[in-house]
């Protein structure tokens, strides 16, 4: 019994000691990860790969374009700008062939030197069915790739498709000539060293916790980066991501919770700034197969019962700028015109209603997505819901996990479905993928229209800006005209930061951009 | 001793096949494919076909869950096809960081819950017992996840006494070890103070009331050691109690590792549940049901150990 009684003793002054000991002075906190030349930043989520070809979510870019790098890039400001390319490709009168002069001084992280070959391996690699890349159906109009010399490099398309090179950015990336055969594609998924060009040079991964990346000594970019090291942490708390940046354990984050945003970045010591993407949008799928939504009148009518003006506004604090449009409104193609047609006025909504072949409403189930994406579309839903009611319209809410809610919209079994879609950026993607057939999202709205297809074929073999803008004006009244696809917005992207961070700037493309950057 | 061993193992072995054979019906069951989460929501039917194809998902269920059990009795929990990476080699990684919490919460829960019932058991009527009663209606009734944001806003943020999430290992210093779980631990311990105070107090009680106690007053032992006869008749519940509260600990530790940011095994669950990581959803939850399993065989032990009527009885 004794025994059991000093053991008892010790068993709670030891627990008592370990709940004590914890409550010492802050002086005895565990440094500060963010001190020194550490660059530390957050992502709301958590990444399942580095690999440039097989990328999905676009804050987890940050990743891979940190390893790897392009012919061109798509900027933090929407600008396609050369990279590893010494300027932008020179374009054949036919629109087919682009060819692209290779910068001479570039290495990749193991020392070799990058030539012309390295990009066609890469990019054969990517085409090459049997190699699976996520993102290959993005590149398949590129025919043929040829070594003119060995840093001369030329892309056969078998059609005109001007949009590949604003995705390459996104999905995909250059690598050395046989690295796949010799390190294998995990390698590139989860510890891709000395594969890339890029910035950071891949350290370790530590998994549901962070990501780390030393600098490139040998980057070609001279003096950059200005950090000595990349801490990448995933953070999906919103609560817990801020009280990371207000403690200082942490330099940028991104996705900071938009109720809290404009009180967050006037704070002492924080910095705060949002942009609008080119190519994040609140989606409203409407399956124009299934009725009330196969009457366009009825479309119409829903489409002019909402007040985007008030969502932006209101609902999301103005982290949202309205659009009808599938197009930016602060994009260089958006046509204003063709926005107004779909604008919100309830007594053109009433009127549209009256000639619908539903004039007394009808009922509709609107899926959304339980899990917040950059911005909370129950918030919208809900006032949706409650502007509809006002022509007639019942709207049923029903929530699902993004996985079930992508699957009901690809396959069509959806009615109205709300989203936010993260898209490169680039005037057709959104259009291409929603609205013409045989794409992944064509059944969420089941349109097919031979004019849109029409000028979306002149827009693939158009380069100059002005004449593009007109073509994508015209897409623009077709779909206004249509209204095949719902569209309540553009999302901005925002980001807070600490004031000793220098030099960063929100990504219009919502991925941060932290190559630059000094701490 | 023995046979009541080898029967609960079996038991157990029985229970953590049914509940893997429910598991993986369940995860097979619900919507969404992995192939989805990995190809991104652009990928063809084609792709999603092949990959489906290329990790056995396309296999009927029971073979599926056949090939899946015979790997794990071999120790082998597979690959994730969605993070490549060794299922049994993540468990093992995230598995230390979970029970770190959740042991210093256990060990807060039993100090902290059975001393303070005990304390409130021997005045019934006391001012103790009234402050216990309303502290423990106020342990039940906040919730958790609250409790870590508000202690992450207080003592983290405003104080700057302790770091507001992350992990530390122990390898790196004791110190900052327990700064790191020191908030979670305490978010994860209070609903279980307060079970376990209830318990004990209502227990203390009425083994207080017991005629051996009366007799032992009349023999003239001292107050001290009455009570530590009673509490030892008063255990039992409790300390079936608290192998409950343990294994309900890592149910709950889901959230708080998700509040504080601690890669833990929770953690690592819940991303597979969202990303439809069917081995490493099947491995953790396994591995949660072995122990809550564990928990209660430990708890029959403890039992037996401390009243000698249930050994008679075996």
């Amino acid at each position: 019994m004794s025994n059991f009684l000093a053991n008892r003793r010790r068993f709670l002054a030891a627990g008592a000691g370990g709940v004590l000991a914890p409550l010492l002075p802050a002086g005895l906190l565990h440094a500060q990860p963010n001190q020194g030349k550490t660059l530390t930043v957050v992502l709301p989520s958590n990444p399942i790969t580095i690999d440039p070809i097989n990328q999905l979510n676009h804050d987890a870019m940050v990743l891979g374009q940190t390893v790897f790098e392009n012919l061109v890039e798509y900027d933090a400001d929407g600008v396609l700008k050369p990279q590893l390319a010494k300027a932008l490709p020179t374009v054949s009168a036919d629109k087919k062939t682009y060819t692209f002069d290779l910068r001479e001084d570039v290495t990749f992280q193991n020392g070799k030197k990058m030539t012309a070959e390295d990009v066609k391996y890469s990019f054969d690699y990517l085409l090459d069915a049997g190699n699976k890349a996520a993102r290959r159906s993005l590149f398949t109009r590129i025919s043929k790739v040829t070594v003119l010399d060995p840093y001369k490099v030329a892309f056969e398309l078998s059609e005109p498709y001007g949009p590949w090179l604003y995705f390459l950015t996104k999905y995909m990336g250059i690598f050395p000539a046989g690295s796949r055969q010799e390190h294998g594609d995990d390698y590139f998924k989860s510890r891709p060293a000395g594969v890339g060009t890029g910035f950071g040079v891949f350290e370790t991964w530590k998994p549901n916790d962070y990501i780390s990346f030393t600098k490139n000594k040998t980057y070609w970019r001279k003096g950059l980066p200005h950090w000595d090291r990349l801490v990448v942490k995933m953070i999906p708390e919103d609560a817990t991501r801020v009280a990371y940046l207000l403690t200082n354990q942490v330099d940028i984050i991104s996705a900071p919770p938009p109720r809290e945003f404009n009180r967050l970045k006037t704070m002492p010591g924080i910095t705060g700034a949002s942009r609008p993407t080119l190519g994040g949008a609140l989606l409203m799928y409407t399956n124009t197969l299934k009725p009330p939504l196969d009457d366009v009148n009825f479309r119409k009518a829903v489409s002019c019962a909402i007040d985007r003006k008030t969502i932006g506004e209101k609902v999301y604090y103005g982290l949202l700028d309205p659009s009808a449009v599938p197009a930016p409104p602060r994009g260089w193609w958006f046509n204003a015109d063709a926005d107004k047609e779909l604008a919100f006025d309830l007594d053109r909504a009433k009127a549209f209603l009256a000639k619908s072949k539903y004039p007394n409403g009808a009922e509709i189930d609107l899926s959304i997505q339980a899990e917040p994406y950059l911005l909370d579309t129950k918030d919208a839903a809900i006032f949706v819901q409650a502007q509809l009611a006002k022509i007639g319209v019942k709207v049923n809410l029903k929530v699902y996990e993004f996985s079930v809610l992508i699957q009901q919209a690809i396959r069509g079994e959806h009615q109205m479905a709300l989203q936010v879609f993260m898209s490169p950026g680039e005037a057709s993607y959104i259009i291409q993928v929603c609205l013409t057939p045989g794409q992944v999202l064509s059944k969420s709205t089941g349109y097919d229209n031979a004019e849109l297809n029409g000028l979306l074929a002149q827009a693939f073999a158009e380069t100059e800006q002005a004449r593009l803008k007109d073509l994508y004006g015209k897409i623009q009244m077709v779909v206004a005209r249509d209204a095949p696809l719902g569209v309540l917005g553009y999302v901005h992207a925002s980001n807070l930061w600490r004031q000793g961070v220098q030099d960063f700037k929100v990504n219009q493309g919502l991925t941060m951009s932290v190559g630059e950057v000094r701490v | 001793m023995f046979r009541l061993l080898a029967g609960r193992f079996f038991a157990s072995l029985g229970t953590l096949f049914f509940v893997g054979l429910v598991l993986f019906a369940l995860t097979r069951a619900g919507p969404g494919s992995p192939a989805r989460i990995v190809l991104g929501a652009d990928a063809t039917s084609q792709q999603i076909t092949q990959f489906e194809h290329a990790n056995g998902l396309d296999r009927p269920f029971l073979e599926q869950y056949a090939a899946w059990l015979f790997d794990v009795l071999r120790g082998d929990f597979g690959k994730s096809f969605v993070t490549g990476r060794d299922v049994a080699g993540e468990i093992a990684g995230a598995l230390p960081v979970t029970l770190s919490v959740v042991l210093l919460a256990f060990v807060i829960a039993i100090v902290v819950g059975i001393g303070i019932g005990s304390l409130a058991a021997l005045r019934p009527g006391g001012p103790f017992a009234s402050v216990t009663r309303l502290g423990v209606v106020l342990g039940l009734s906040i919730p958790a996840f609250w409790l870590g944001i508000v202690l992450i806003r207080f003592i983290a943020v405003e104080l700057r006494w302790l770091p507001p999430g992350g992990y530390v290992p122990p390898s790196s210093g004791l110190i900052a070890h327990l700064q790191t779980i020191a908030m979670p631990a305490v978010s994860l311990a209070v609903y279980y103070i307060a079970v376990l105070a209830r318990m004990t107090q209502a227990s203390l009680q009425d083994a207080l009331r017991g005629d051996y106690v009366r007799t032992a007053r009349a023999m003239g032992l001292s107050s001290p050691r009455i009570v530590f006869y009673a509490l030892l008749n008063a255990l039992p519940p409790v300390i079936n109690l608290a192998a409950l509260s343990f294994g309900y600990m890592f149910g709950w530790a889901l959230i708080i590792e998700q509040v504080f940011n601690i890669p833990g095994l929770s953690r690592a669950l819940l991303n597979a549940i969202s990303q439809r990581d069917f081995l490493l959803l099947q491995g953790i939850v396994f591995l949660f049901t072995a122990i809550f399993v564990l928990a209660n065989l430990g708890a029959d032990l403890v039992n037996r150990v401390l009243d000698p009527r249930q050994r008679s009885s075996a």
